[in-house]
């Protein structure tokens, strides 16, 4: 979804744009692994694609090691979990989330014997 | 219009009209460029005056629209003046993820730890200690009441907590 901002990455970066799309979200330590390039260079490349808003990152610790976790910003989530067959979650445009509810109900029965 | 491509996803439109309705999807479905009056997308749109204002004002609460007021110089009426911000729906749908994410993980838990009775011909299901209160006879077709097994309810509420939490990495994160 982020067609413009994509136009202008190098190899290196849409490969690790790529990856984080499709792992759902990586620790920085295992992206530059997994790319074989330096951890100076995976570092400098999370960096821009972190500038350009094309990902998102929090540090963490990943085996006993400081380190970032990037993952896809929020226009890259698949919003299609939000669905059951084509049921809305209930919840959306309410102020509270019942879990009881009816409507929840209705949303999980169409989940179970529709999409699954 | 502007935002054509968050708008050309079927749930985002979905979204839109869970907030705004019938009445308001037309306004919600073509936002313009830059700033508008709702005079002029009432005109353009050849809707009522108060069912576009409805739909801003709705709009506005989920701050996916703006307004700005001007004093226009010659009748000292106020404009209202308004800006789409659709740039916040991926981040509103992200919180309804978690949200739904949530009541998911807590019905889980109710349907793990309770027992249920079905009324066939009336197609509704019972908690045991209400079929218990009906003393295992449905209230509106008399019909006994049978056990029922939420397997299925139950493997489909694991799957989709299991596919938000990988796409939501709330595992890792939090």
């Amino acid at each position: 979804m982020s067609a413009v901002e994509e136009a202008d990455l190098s190899e290196a970066e849409r490969a690790a744009f790529d990856l984080i799309l499709e792992t759902r979200g990586i620790h920085q330590s295992e992206l530059w692994k997994e790319l074989d390039i330096s951890s100076r260079k995976g570092s400098r490349i999370a960096e821009s694609l972190v500038e350009a808003g094309l990902v998102r990152r929090e540090e963490t610790v990943y085996q006993g090691h400081n380190t970032y976790f990037l993952m896809p910003t929020a226009r890259d989530l698949d919003f299609s979990l939000l669905m059951a067959g084509d049921m809305l979650s209930p919840f959306i445009g309410e102020e509270e989330v019942d879990p009881r509810s009816d409507a929840f109900s209705q949303w999980l029965m169409n989940l179970a014997y529709e999409e699954y | 219009m502007a935002f054509e491509e968050l708008l050309s996803d079927p749930v985002i439109q979905k979204y839109l009209h869970e907030l705004v309705g019938p009445t308001g999807m037309p306004v919600a479905a073509a936002p313009p460029d830059g700033e508008v009056t709702d005079e002029e997308l009432a005109e353009e749109l050849g809707l009522e005056l108060n069912d576009v204002r409805r739909a801003l004002f709705i709009l506005y609460e989920n701050d996916l629209a703006s307004y700005r007021r001007v004093r226009d110089e010659d009748s000292g009426w106020l404009t209202y003046l308004w800006t789409f911000e659709y740039e916040n729906i991926p981040e509103n749908l992200e919180e309804e993820m978690h949200r739904l994410l949530d009541a998911l993980e807590e019905r889980l838990e109710y349907e793990r730890t309770h027992e249920f009775y079905l009324s066939e011909p009336a197609g509704i299901r019972f908690e045991f200690s209400e079929a218990m209160e009906f003393d295992f006879q449905c209230p509106e077709t008399g019909a006994p009441l049978e056990p029922m097994e939420n397997d299925d309810l139950v493997e489909a509420t694991e799957r989709r907590i299991e596919e938000l939490r990988n796409e939501l990495s709330v595992e890792i994160t939090r």
